[in-house]
């Protein structure tokens, strides 16, 4: 089966490429839609593949569906409709999404996703996604050793539709859970946002007042943690990231927030990019469809050589 | 309220139940598990995937692991020579950028401090016989990592649905290589073992951190 998908994938690619002549002169133009970018994370994305994509020659369409599914669908129309030679995507949603791709490919664009898959393959081309399993491991590993192994700790979640929030949670707890004396005491989703987080944090730490530390299941989340606790003069509670944004990294080196996990935002989207690249010109990228990239802990150790979703050698 | 009645699993069903009625019995997804076994209720990822481990480890796994290992000594002095180098002649990873080498490996070793009450229980070994552990043998029931996953060139992330389903099966491959593992009685600080299994390298200087896929101890 696995055989047949990858023939026919790349069946798909030589008839595109021989059904669109010319390509190599003029390049023509890539959509990339990313959640919002009040989000560094996603503006990270979009600046890194457009900042590829016009390195390559190609002219760009940057467009935000700020994780609503029907607003990407109608971006997906725009995209189309304006005879993009191919789709970036960080999707709004691992179900809603397949329709939109597919829809894509039959007027025969192909879609390149990176950050979160879809629960489909054989549509996209690539799918590539930071290891967020190894990655939650890592924070959590850190996470329980800041802890001293012990003590009450609550779990701010992501959205539950985005694979993301699911597989690292799972990530925390295979490692977390190992240990008998860690006690979660709250586990409520502030759906990756800063606000709703800070919010969330404050009901936790009335709740739970004795609570020790807090593993976010993303950076903004983690900020808006760090914030509510400053608020309420709880500076000693233990926080946990994952992302890698600046605003992490600035507070671990002012020693507020302890660790974060960084996900090579930025070198993803231009690897998205040259696969687009690659694809439009050859047939096939080279690479398997769904593609891990590992992450790095970030602590006080390595913060400063952070920068905009890149750790620098 | 639909009814669903993908091929022969409707007929168990009615015949499994005792009234007539709608049952929803959901079509499993192409390639999963579930796809063509009778249950006609799939499992959670963790269970599915638990299955398919059950089902290829001793199969398909383990003779892997012994086709492929090369010797221990063997992959130090590659490694010594380069990480890339050392991974392009007896490495396993998929090609996608920014994936860490997997290896299997083989070799003997004297346990210099055998940890087996932890949750975490391994076997510290010198393999090189100047006294000084140089690898681990991760005995579980906690087993960390996915090196066996990885280094298993016929598990393809794009076959799974997603990441999560993907993690489980590493889960339950270090599950099975814990649950296979028959170790003597006694204290085991000083006695020789022979060990095959997968270890990941991230760095030149990563400690050695074995998942075993066999053990024994050599006489």
């Amino acid at each position: 089966m696995k055989i047949s998908r990858r023939l026919m994938l790349s069946a798909i690619g030589i008839a595109m490429s021989a059904a669109m002549p010319g390509l190599a002169s003029a390049e023509g133009l890539i959509a990339i839609l990313t959640p919002s970018h009040d989000n560094p994370f996603f503006k990270a994305e979009a600046v890194g593949a457009e900042a590829r994509a016009k390195e390559l020659g190609y002219e760009t369409l940057v467009l935000v569906h700020d994780d609503d599914p029907n607003k990407q669908s109608e971006l997906f129309d725009t995209a189309i409709a304006r005879g993009a030679k191919a789709i970036i995507l960080d999707n709004a949603g691992a179900d809603a999404t397949v329709a939109a791709v597919q829809r894509a490919k039959d007027a025969g664009i192909p879609s390149f996703l990176i950050d979160r898959e879809i629960k489909e393959s054989g549509i996209a081309v690539s799918q590539i996604v930071s290891n967020n399993y190894q990655g939650a491991q890592l924070g959590a590993e850190e996470f329980v050793r800041l802890m001293g192994e012990t003590g009450k700790f609550a779990e701010l979640v992501g959205r539950e539709a985005d694979t993301n929030a699911g597989i690292r949670s799972s990530g925390y707890h295979d490692i977390i859970d190992q240990y008998p004396e860690m006690e979660m005491v709250a586990q409520q989703s502030a759906n990756w946002s800063q606000t709703e987080a800070y919010e969330k944090m404050e009901t936790i730490l009335q709740a739970n007042p004795e609570i020790k530390g807090v593993i976010s299941g993303n950076d903004t989340m983690a900020m808006g943690a760090w914030a509510a606790l400053e608020a309420a003069g709880r500076t000693d509670v233990i926080v946990v990231g994952f992302d890698g944004s600046n605003d992490v990294r600035d507070s671990i080196k002012a020693g507020g927030i302890k660790a974060t996990v960084l996900q090579p935002a930025y070198r993803q989207a231009q690897l998205a990019v040259e696969q687009a690249d690659q694809f439009l010109k050859t047939g096939t990228t080279g690479q398997d469809e769904k593609q891990l990239m590992d992450c790095v802990l970030i602590n006080a150790d390595n913060a400063a050589k952070l920068e905009t979703f890149a750790l620098a050698d | 309220m639909t009814c669903r009645a993908p091929h022969v699993l409707f007929v168990i069903v009615l015949g499994l139940m005792p009234l007539t009625g709608c049952k929803i019995v959901k079509t499993p997804e192409p390639g999963s598990e579930a796809a063509g076994s009778a249950t006609a209720t799939p499992a959670d990822d963790a269970a599915r995937m638990a299955r398919m481990a059950a089902e290829i480890f001793a199969a398909k796994v383990v003779p892997f692991v012994a086709e492929q290992a090369v010797d221990l000594s063997t992959l130090r002095d590659a490694v010594a020579g380069g990480l890339d180098a050392a991974g392009a002649q007896h490495g396993h990873r998929p090609e996608s950028e920014g994936s860490p080498w997997n290896f299997l490996v083989k070799g003997q070793g004297k346990v210099v401090k055998a940890d087996t009450a932890s949750r975490a229980a391994k076997l510290e070994l010198d393999s090189d016989g100047d006294g000084v552990a140089d690898v681990t043998v991760q005995l579980g029931p906690v087993i960390k990592g996915t090196s066996l996953r990885d280094a298993a060139d016929f598990l393809v992330f794009t076959d799974f649905r997603d990441q999560i389903e993907f993690a489980k099966l590493a889960r339950a491959l270090n599950d099975e290589a814990h649950k296979a593992l028959r170790l003597p009685e006694g204290d085991l600080t000083g006695r020789r073992f022979a060990f095959e299994g997968a270890l990941t390298l991230r760095a030149k200087g990563d400690a050695l951190l074995l998942v075993p896929t066999q053990l024994s101890e050599v006489p």
